[in-house]
């Protein structure tokens, strides 16, 4: 009866679908030169693949971006538009989509004659495997060794693949977000004709390039899909990734000419400069890396469980002189949303300014020393806390200018670096008092902020901070239909966040995206992990 | 002297197995784990999930356990799985000795074609100005870090060529011309700092065999400068030389770090710092027994060599 019942929702899904299928669905993106065919892209990669191409047991870049190429999503974020938006995602495996149901069931069609890069045909079978293994769903044969997104799927109540090429995903309750979820360079399709450990050493995929050799340390080797399903590309006949560890040295291939690309979030404002000086010819693009810099207070111990202590580090904070000290003013101030124009949700200048910590500098330093005044606390008789922060240069720099910042009005912190093996198991068990942390986001989006970063039993929730009412607002702005409202409601909840000090952010990096002129249509978008597929790429020699 | 090589070789294995029980403690008491470091880069950790991948990993025996089966699987020639390439430990360091290696040795060839005959240069004419230059000019090379040389030298390249090394291995039986330009400009920078060293010991050991008696009669005997100098003196100052030069050699193997992270080298030492950021156990054990391997057989090499240059010296009775 269920698989009857299915069929019929399905036969009358696909009646309605051509209505109802989003515009952008079907197309392909467009070009705006006339592309040639041809050539091998040289990229730079900062360290080697880890755990090899396994995208769902990864959060880092190191892995996202150089695995992109092998793989395809059921959609992706349009590689040729800057802004990632809901308007801006187009198809890969699924030709069109429709949501039904009030947004509760979303249906992918599939394209057909899609071919694995072993041969094998992709159906609706490997969605099915690939989303059941990431939501973990009791019945689903395979599991991954770590799964860091399980939390993406968290409405999802079950997977349909009644049909060959036809795929429905049930939601719990509307959850209009997902689809942007789904877009993101973290969301592949892997194959359920081979083991997802696999992937760790090797890549079946059905995206635009086929792995030809990892040699470890050294390189990964693409060559063009002669079977990609979208045809006249990928253009390139080949990419090549170099793992130079050494900054000088990257830089120094780069400006020689034998890298074509810089590293996602690689280039400082600075280092952009530089090369930029060397040779002119390079072209630069800002754009948000979409990782921010921020506090993280043990919210579940004293004294940051006082939201007056909280709110005094916030205020103490000088955001702007920050972004001038620590990134040359490579990095611009914002909540928990990347702000605009570099991102698409966050609050603008002047909703900005209203919150704490973002005032003007000795204004915002009184409140800081007034509050912690009212907690007993003092210049003069200061309360004394560990700051910990990841052992790596980036975060200590900022560290050490808020423990300056916060030396002002009383709060006297020692800095504590920790290894990066040690620290985000440090930081999930809440074994600390405050510290320096950087999160970087997947998409641009709130759904994937909010539920991952404050969500009350998320394991990177690492202040611990847990509130009723706003998780009642990040629940309703996800099922919020209305793009408005739903923009409202995310502007409240990065205010009530702020407010509270669940997680003071100070600023949102930017990176300097540096290539050569003759690379086309590698557009950088609001986040470093979704504009890696290069099925678009050509090169103009 | 085939019995002081078996006894020689004889300890080689107590050291060796010595040095199996440092590096097993010294990387379980580094702090943090692969899981620790997997879960790194998924940010988050899961105690179920992350004793789950030890039990997968075999992490979670005994810390004997866990030796023993080190020490059965080098004896066996199975060097074990690497945690972090999921692949086996020899075939990721297999292509990485010869790299290292070469590299070693193209740096001592550099470093003794320039240190001995500027250091016997340098004593032969003491005190005088050229021995003055090569002094200044060794003690910049002691001064001076490999890797800062090395990477002026492609700083050096770019701005002025627009070209560096290439960004990858090239073997020799693909382009020898290439090959040898990629590892020359490494072992320059590498070899200079060495041959530093070695000026200094073979000008201060040729001077003091200088002033001997029997170099003194060699004179008297009307003997020509380069025979004295060169066959009676050098010969028995290099006893000093060979073995700064093989301590050197065997420090390179493991030394070479930064020099192969700078001209981006796929060799031992810049593989190792990965695999110790990793915690990745099975190939840092090896590597790391690889290089206390080389450092032994260097060891017991100039020691044979102290035996070809001065016949009094005699192995065992």
């Amino acid at each position: 009866m269920p698989r009857l019942r299915s069929l019929a929702v399905l036969i009358a899904i696909a009646l309605v679908a051509v209505a109802l299928a989003t515009p952008a669905a079907s197309q392909t993106p467009q070009v705006s030169q006339t592309p040639k065919p041809g050539g091998v892209l040289n990229i730079m990669l900062r360290e080697d693949l880890s755990p090899g191409f396994a995208i769902h047991e990864t959060a880092t870049i190191s892995t996202v971006w150089p695995g992109m190429p092998c793989f395809s999503n059921l959609v992706l974020f349009d590689p040729l538009k800057k802004t990632e938006s809901a308007d801006t995602v187009i198809g890969e495996l699924a030709e069109k989509w429709s949501w039904q149901d009030n947004y509760r069931n979303l249906v992918f069609f599939l394209r057909k004659g899609v071919k694995w890069h072993d041969g094998q045909p992709f159906t609706a079978k490997d969605v099915k495997f690939t989303f059941d293994m990431l939501r973990e769903a009791p019945d689903t044969p395979a599991k991954l060794r770590i799964n860091p997104r399980k939390d993406w799927y968290a409405n999802v109540e079950a997977i349909e693949a009644a049909e060959p090429h036809t795929v429905v995903f049930r939601l719990k309750k509307p959850q209009p977000s997902l689809l942007l979820m789904l877009a993101s360079g973290y969301t592949p399709v892997y194959a359920a004709h081979v083991p997802p450990a696999s992937y760790r050493t090797g890549c079946i995929g059905t995206g635009p390039f086929k792995l030809k050799e990892w040699r470890k340390g050294e390189y990964v080797e693409y060559v063009k899909n002669p079977d990609y399903f979208l045809k006249g590309r990928p253009y390139l006949d080949g990419l090549k990734y170099f793992v130079i560890v050494e900054r000088g040295t990257r830089n120094a291939a780069l400006q020689a000419g034998k890298l074509d690309v810089s590293f996602p979030g690689e280039i400082s404002k600075t280092a952009s400069e530089q090369l930029k000086k060397a040779v002119p010819k390079l072209v630069v693009t800002p754009f948000s890396a979409n990782v921010s810099d921020n506090i993280i207070m043990n919210i579940k111990k004293p004294p940051f469980d006082n939201v007056k202590v909280r709110l005094a580090v916030s205020h103490a904070i000088d955001r702007r002189a920050l972004v001038q000290a620590v990134h040359q003013g490579g990095a611009v101030v914002g909540a928990s949303l990347a702000p605009k124009p570099w991102g698409f949700w966050g609050l603008g200048e002047k909703e900005i300014t209203a919150l704490p910590g973002y005032g003007k500098p000795a204004d915002e330093k009184a409140k800081a020393k007034k509050l912690m005044a009212e907690v007993g606390f003092s210049p003069e008789k200061p309360l004394r806390v560990e700051m910990v922060t990841r052992a790596i240069a980036v975060y200590v720099d900022m560290a050490s200018f808020v423990i300056n910042e916060l030396k002002q009005i009383g709060i006297e912190a020692t800095l504590k670096q920790i290894e990066t093996a040690q620290w985000h198991a440090m930081a999930t068990r809440g074994d600390y008092q405050i510290g320096a942390n950087l999160t970087g986001i997947g998409p641009d989006d709130p759904d994937a902020n909010f539920y991952e970063n404050y969500g009350c039993r998320s394991p990177r929730n690492y202040s611990q901070y847990c509130s009723e009412q706003v998780m009642k607002m990040v629940d309703a702005q996800s099922q919020e239909l209305d793009p408005k409202k739903r923009l409202a409601l995310v502007y409240a909840i990065q205010k009530k966040l702020e407010d509270d000090a669940a997680r003071p952010i100070l600023d949102w990096r930017l990176d300097y995206f540096t290539h050569w002129p003759h690379v086309k249509n590698l557009i950088p978008h609001q986040s470093i992990y979704n504009f890696g597929r290069m099925q678009e790429v050509w090169i103009d020699k | 002297m085939k019995t002081y090589i078996a006894q020689r070789l004889a300890i080689a294995v107590l050291t060796l197995l010595g040095m199996s029980l440092v590096i097993f403690t010294l990387l379980r008491l580094a702090p943090g784990d692969i899981v620790d470091i997997l879960f790194s880069t998924a940010g988050y950790v899961s105690p179920s999930e992350k004793q789950a991948i030890m039990q997968e990993l075999g992490m979670d025996r005994p810390y004997w356990v866990q030796y023993l089966e080190w020490l059965k699987q080098i004896v066996t020639g199975d060097l074990g799985k690497s945690y972090r390439y999921d692949l086996p430990a020899w075939q990721i360091i297999r292509p990485l000795l010869p790299v290292t290696i070469e590299l070693a040795a193209l740096s001592m060839v550099v470093a003794v074609l320039l240190g001995v005959p500027t250091g016997v240069i340098s004593a032969v004419r003491q005190d005088s100005t050229l021995d003055y230059v090569l002094r200044v000019i060794s003690l910049a090379g002691l001064s001076m870090p490999a890797f800062w040389l090395g990477m002026v030298i492609i700083l050096t390249l770019v701005t002025w060529l627009q070209w560096i090394p290439p960004l990858t291995y090239v073997p020799p039986t693909e382009d020898f011309k290439l090959h040898a330009v990629q590892f020359a400009l490494p072992a320059l920078a590498v070899g200079y700092r060495s041959s530093a060293l070695i000026m200094r010991i073979t000008r201060s050991s040729l001077l003091e065999v200088l002033r001997e008696d029997y170099i003194r009669t060699a004179w008297a005997k009307g003997q020509s400068g380069r025979i004295v100098v060169w066959r009676h003196a050098l010969k028995n100052a290099m006893l000093p030389v060979v073995t700064v030069i093989g301590i050197e050699f065997a420090f390179l193997i493991g030394g070479l770090v930064v020099t192969e992270t700078v001209f981006n080298l796929p060799g031992v030492a810049r593989f190792l710092v990965q695999a110790i950021l990793w915690r990745d156990y099975p190939i840092v054990q090896n590597l790391v027994m690889f290089i206390a391997i080389v450092v032994i057989l260097s060891n017991l090499l100039v020691d044979m060599l102290y035996g070809v240059l001065d016949p009094r010296v005699r192995y065992g009775s």
